[in-house]
């Protein structure tokens, strides 16, 4: 009974420290803790919140690139604005963006010098405790402790797996230590306390390059980060390891990387399906956050492979045929983004011969970000008669080259058994 | 003086034709005239045609709407006194017309037998008939079974084919009607078995349509040619009933089959340009795919497909260059 009592007491003991020094932080830190506001120019009103907070003496505020994404895409339409700890509001201009990351740099005016966050030295201990402060559906600034878990696994770009609460309006918001330097920046959650955060080294390179030479053009600056994020996965994943692993009667390429995860599903349960069919897919688990309706970024390929079943050549294909024509881009992207798909179709063959395609290649071009686009490649095997191959990827904000160089490996690497 | 009068539609189509010895002739509704009308805007004693000794002269007989010469260029109407007739002039009495031609009028040259004759008259032929709707209906339900995404059972495809068949049957019907309104011989056996056989090719130029879009690539020209075939059909089907149902010379013909062929396709084009969104996410490439047995284009390499995809990125950046401005 002794032994029970004073584990409780502890328990609670530790709980009070913890929230005492959870308020000790958010007291010291307040000052430095902003609501970043997108005003809509027409009405006048809100159009969305985040969180942010200083980085430097002058007025140099970080925040989520997803916060003030509506002001970097249509800066006639919107302007931002943060609201301090003392409910009062000033104008923002943003400075850089690091889309990849998701981060933004704006800035305040000042003319005195303001208390500003430091940014950490050094990555957290696993287990650690970390504090994570923001304004969660607007309800006014809080502060959540939780604890760093490393980083998340599968990933290719780095974000911190944070156990504890992240809501939305708290994005842009500081995860600081014990000592309040700041680890991590929210960007997501999956609920049930699994918050993401961007590692504090992100930021740091950010600021850092701000520092050296501020961008002249925020489009221009996303268009090379996009280009060079895309050409990184791309090199990675042609450079990687393409396993050969049996679909069927069929050999599909499998990209042996943490980052790319694969599926599996098939009708083997229905017996009276006339067409037995086995389909794989793998796919990045991320992408790059452009504006509301707009994604890129990803990377999706997908394998099926049909055996017919009582069922003649002819009705086999039909069925088929139907299959192809619900194709569809694996980002989300509108007219004002991207053009419309441009095709090409032909039969081929991989220079093994050892399958024969009818395999059709299309692309559309980004309409802000020139030399990146989308693309989307299907092939059908149709030399079985009653069995057959799709193989098919996505990807998307991509180089030309880096398009064609993966186009050409994926090609020559489907083949029958 | 031998004389001809012919009684004709306002479309100048013939409605009979009466040949009068006499130098004397009487035109109305009373039963002593030597051509009696029916028409109640004519009066019982109408109108007069004597011959002179040198001329035919026409004279009204003060009817109530009188008597009219119908300028063939002007298309105005004289009233007519004491007018000289000339041979195959227009007169109208009333709401009716008549045309007045002498023996020595000339007539148009003789139209020989075409060479399609011989072909309508097997396409109508009973067994021909029987055997070329059949195969239609075949094919509509083949096509149903090959379309439905489960294995269809043999009444479930009667239904759609039969009803196929028979709304296919509408458009020779309507052919011969039009021919049968305008006073033309309806011949719609005639015009069943020819829209029939064009039908059944019709489904083999899709096949050929099909064929060659599958094995061209999209850089060939062949995919396009092949569309042109299902205007070709539709033409000489269109021009084939107007041979069969109406009268009329070769040039007018080919004209209004023709037009006939325009409203179909660009009808057709232009309901499906309206359809169009004003931008598609989805991607339009040709799918169609048939089985390996139809496979007859050898395969292009890898690195040929990959250079001609290198025009593409070309096209999309000019696009969002395009679009931009």
């Amino acid at each position: 009974m002794k032994g029970l009592t004073t584990l409780i007491l502890l328990c609670v003991s530790t709980i009070s420290y913890a929230t005492e020094q959870a308020e000790e932080i958010f007291k010291q830190l307040a000052p430095s803790l902003y609501q970043i506001r997108l005003i809509d120019t027409a009405s006048g009103e809100k159009s969305s919140i985040g969180s942010g907070f200083q980085i430097s003496s002058d007025g140099l505020i970080a925040t989520n690139y997803h916060v003030i994404s509506g002001y970097a895409r249509h800066p006639n339409k919107y302007t931002i604005e943060i609201f301090d700890h003392k409910g009062k509001k000033a104008p923002l201009t943003l400075q850089s963006v690091d889309v990849i990351n998701d981060l933004a740099l704006v800035k305040r005016i000042t003319d005195t010098e303001m208390p500003f966050f430091e940014i950490a030295k050094s990555v957290p201990q696993k287990g650690e405790e970390l504090y994570s402060l923001g304004n969660p559906h607007d309800l006014g600034m809080i502060v959540v402790p939780g604890t760093y878990n490393g980083l998340k696994k599968e990933s290719f770009n780095d974000r911190i797996h944070f156990t504890g609460s992240v809501n939305s309006g708290m994005s842009g918001g500081p995860v600081v230590n014990k000592n309040s330097e700041v680890v991590g920046i929210n960007v997501a959650t999956s609920g049930n306390q699994i918050g993401f955060l961007v590692p504090h080294d992100k930021l740091l390179n950010l600021y850092q390059r701000y520092k050296t030479s501020e961008p002249v053009n925020i489009d221009t600056q996303m268009a090379q980060q996009l280009a060079n994020n895309q050409d990184k996965l791309i090199t990675t994943l042609l450079n990687s390891a393409w396993q050969m692993r049996p679909l069927g009667e069929g050999l599909i390429p499998v990209v042996n990387i943490p980052f790319i995860r694969c599926w599996g599903e098939s009708n083997a349960d229905k017996a009276d399906a006339i067409v037995s069919a086995v389909v794989a897919n793998c796919s990045l688990d991320e992408n790059t956050y452009i504006s509301n309706n707009f994604f890129t970024g990803s990377i999706e390929m997908e394998y099926r492979y049909m055996q017919a079943k009582e069922l003649s050549d002819t009705k086999f294909y039909q069925i088929f045929e139907r299959q192809l024509n619900q194709v569809m881009p694996g980002n989300k992207a509108g007219k004002d983004d991207v053009t419309e798909f441009q095709c090409q179709h032909d039969i081929t063959s991989p220079s093994n011969q050892a399958i024969t395609n009818k395999s059709v290649f299309c692309t559309r071009a980004y309409k802000d970000f020139p030399k990146l686009f989308d693309v989307l490649y299907i092939a059908i095997s149709v030399d079985k008669g009653d069995k057959a191959l799709l193989s098919h990827f996505t990807i998307a904000g991509v180089s030309q080259d880096s398009a064609l160089n993966f186009t050409e490996k994926f090609m020559e690497s489907i083949s029958w058994k | 003086m031998e004389i001809i009068i012919e009684e004709i539609t306002r479309a100048h189509k013939l409605i009979a034709r009466h040949k009068f010895l006499q130098n004397n002739i009487n035109i109305g509704r009373g039963y002593d005239n030597d051509i009696i009308m029916a028409d109640p805007h004519i009066c019982a004693q109408h109108l007069n045609l004597s011959f002179n000794g040198e001329h035919w002269v026409l004279n009204d007989d003060d009817s109530i709407n009188g008597s009219f010469y119908e300028d063939e260029y002007s298309k105005t109407k004289l009233a007519i006194n004491q007018h000289i007739v000339h041979s195959g002039q227009v007169f109208v009495i009333g709401k009716s017309l008549i045309r007045v031609i002498f023996p020595d009028h000339p007539v148009p040259e003789s139209i020989s037998f075409s060479p399609f004759e011989n072909i309508l008259n097997l396409t109508r032929h009973p067994v021909f008939l029987t055997l070329s709707i059949l195969c239609f209906a075949s094919v509509t339900g083949w096509l149903f079974n090959l379309h439905n995404p489960v294995e269809a059972t043999f009444t479930g495809l009667l239904v759609p084919a039969i009803g196929m068949t028979l709304m296919f049957t509408l458009w020779p019907a309507g052919v011969a009607l039009v021919s049968h309104l305008t006073k033309h011989e309806a011949r719609f056996w005639g015009q069943l078995g020819i829209c029939f056989v064009f039908f059944n090719l019709m489904w083999v130029s899709d096949f050929i349509e099909n064929l060659v879009s599958f094995n061209a690539s999209s850089q060939s020209m062949f995919g396009m040619l092949a569309s042109l075939l299902p205007i070709l059909l539709a033409f000489c089907l269109f021009w084939l009933n107007c041979h069969i149902g109406f009268q009329m010379t070769n040039k007018r013909r080919t004209v209004v089959a023709a037009c006939m062929t325009l409203l179909l396709f660009g009808g057709s084009f232009l309901i499906q340009l309206s359809k169009k969104p004003e931008f598609s996410i989805r991607p339009a490439f040709n799918t169609t795919l048939m089985a390996p047995s139809y496979l007859f284009a050898r395969s292009n390499n890898v690195q040929d497909f990959i250079e001609n995809s290198k025009t593409l990125f070309t096209k999309a950046q000019e696009a969002a260059k395009e679009e931009e401005k």
